[in-house]
């Protein structure tokens, strides 16, 4: 096939042109362009060995980071929804772009790869605006939607249920992963959230029942309900009155 | 004629090809709103590599003369690039390194702490403790310490090296693939004879085996300039060394399974 190519050996492997660089030889005589200071400049501090001054020392004033009091607070458990609303999502659906059955409904997944969203930060919540436009009966499952979004849905004929969604499973859920289960609420608030039905929360019973048996409604979620739920007829001792 | 020129290693890579095409179609289906990628709509450009079988060690040569080997063009048809074989070779020789060399410094070196001798008026050096480096029997400065040589590549960069190598091979027909490799009888010197009349020294036999059979590997152990390995100790650095390889059929297969990528292939023209 090819003779004038040299044999392949150890012999003639070399790295590609100009990936490699020389060492830098400090203190090696003036030839070398890095003698006398060795690129370190005249006396002080940093002409030292050693790691020199701190970060932000600013050589004894008091730096910047000092000099203004701190303001306001990081909370820790806000979340940032991506918002998606009605009118966004029928011109998505009017264009082709966006499809749903009850067998495959709409999810992160779909918003993100279609472009609807382009990022998906903590989850997608559904917003009404633009609600009079919205036509098309959807199956949807997102992490939150808002009251008018939820009615405005369900008046079409669609159907939407909020599941809660961790950063792995909304990973897993993005990447189209189906090996691992999903987790489950553990904060109290988030349990209480999406147990109710006004949410359209997928362990809430009212939800469930709502939904009866559509394709895309997981087993797991009747499971769930009944174990999460069960707070609600929980019934605490009360002393009694001597 | 043709229809049996079709060995064991092609119609696996046939299976191969049909195994993705099951995989892929049904997630084409659930993604029915997205189009495909262009890589599955294209029509298949890269042709399977055809390589005639070599004479095995023992059994019927008639297999290899009847056979020809459908090789996966992402594996046994990469072009060559010499400074990823270079990363490669590198790489593995770095990792032979032991870096046992030791010395001891002045900390290490035994020997008292006391000063030898007084600091003032005996008209001599100062001199502190007698393990100094600057003293005779003293600790080394700056001497060699154990320590790992070993460096790191990425897991795609070995990969593709693989492919480069045995593509390399290919190019220059040295790379060989026969229908199984034994030899029952387990004598060295007949074996050795063998090899000489099917001019097999300076050759890698490569067995795709997870034990190469134990006749074979007490029969070739002591024969200059040929070496068996398993395919899991096969490397850049091995493929590169011998100037000859042989495969068996489960080696190719091995390599095609651990080093193949996802790219249409025009199917094996079978019976025509």
């Amino acid at each position: 096939m090819s003779a004038r190519i040299p044999r392949v050996t150890l012999a003639n492997l070399r790295p590609a042109p100009g990936s490699q660089h020389k060492q830098k030889r400090v203190g090696r005589g003036q030839g070398s362009g890095y003698g006398g200071t060795a690129g370190r400049g005249a006396n002080g501090q940093k002409s030292r060995s050693g790691p020199g001054v701190r970060a932000g020392f600013e050589g004894g004033q008091t730096p910047i980071t000092k000099l203004f009091p701190k303001r306001g607070f990081i909370n820790q458990n806000s979340k940032t929804w991506a918002p998606v609303n009605l009118d966004r999502l029928q011109h998505w659906i009017d264009q082709g772009r966006l499809a749903s059955s009850p067998e495959k409904p709409i999810t992160a997944r779909e918003l993100l790869l279609s472009g609807c969203v382009h990022d998906v930060h903590d989850g997608i919540k559904i917003l009404g605006d633009g609600a009079q436009h919205f036509k098309t009966p959807i199956y949807i499952k997102t992490s939150r939607a808002s009251k008018s979004a939820i009615e405005a849905i369900e008046s079409n004929g669609g159907k939407i249920v909020c599941q809660y969604y961790n950063s792995l499973a909304l990973r897993d859920c993005v990447k189209g992963r189906t090996d691992r289960i999903s987790a489950a609420p553990t904060r109290r608030e988030d349990i209480v959230w999406y147990g109710k039905y006004r949410n359209r929360g997928y362990i809430s019973p009212g939800t469930l029942q709502a939904l009866g048996d559509l394709p895309f409604v997981e087993d797991r979620w009747k499971s769930l309900s009944t174990q999460l739920g069960a707070w609600k007829k929980q019934e605490f001792d009360v002393q009694k009155k001597k | 004629m043709l229809q049996s020129t079709i060995s064991r290693a092609s119609a696996t890579s046939s299976s191969h090809g049909a195994r993705t095409m099951a995989r892929l179609a049904p997630r084409s289906r659930n993604n029915a709103m997205s189009h495909p990628p262009p890589s599955k709509r294209v029509e298949p450009i890269l042709e399977p590599v055809f390589l005639a079988l070599s004479h095995p060690l023992k059994g019927k040569t008639s297999i290899a003369d009847r056979n020809v080997a459908a090789l996966d063009p992402t594996v046994f048809n990469h072009p060559l690039r010499r400074d990823i074989l270079h990363l490669c070779v590198i790489h593995h020789l770095d990792s032979l390194r032991q870096g046992s060399a030791s010395t001891k410094t002045r900390g290490e070196v035994r020997g008292s702490g006391i000063k030898i001798r007084r600091q003032k008026g005996s008209g001599r050096a100062r001199l502190g403790d007698a393990q100094s480096p600057m003293l005779v029997g003293g600790g080394v400065a700056f001497g060699p310490k154990p320590r790992d040589f070993s460096t790191k590549l990425p897991r795609k960069v070995i990969e593709m090296g693989m492919r480069v190598a045995l593509s390399a091979k290919v190019q220059e027909r040295k790379l060989g693939i026969v229908s199984q490799l034994s030899w029952p009888h387990g004598k060295t010197k007949h074996l050795a004879q063998k090899i000489d009349q099917l001019g097999m020294r300076k050759t890698l036999f490569v067995t795709g085996e997870p034990k190469p059979p134990a006749t074979l590997e007490r029969a070739i152990g002591n024969i200059e300039k040929v070496k068996l390995i398993t395919t899991d100790k096969l490397n850049v650095y091995e493929l590169i060394k011998w100037p000859r390889v042989v495969l068996d059929v489960k080696a190719v297969e091995y390599l095609e399974r651990t080093y193949r990528k996802d790219v249409p292939v025009s199917p094996v023209p079978i019976g025509n």
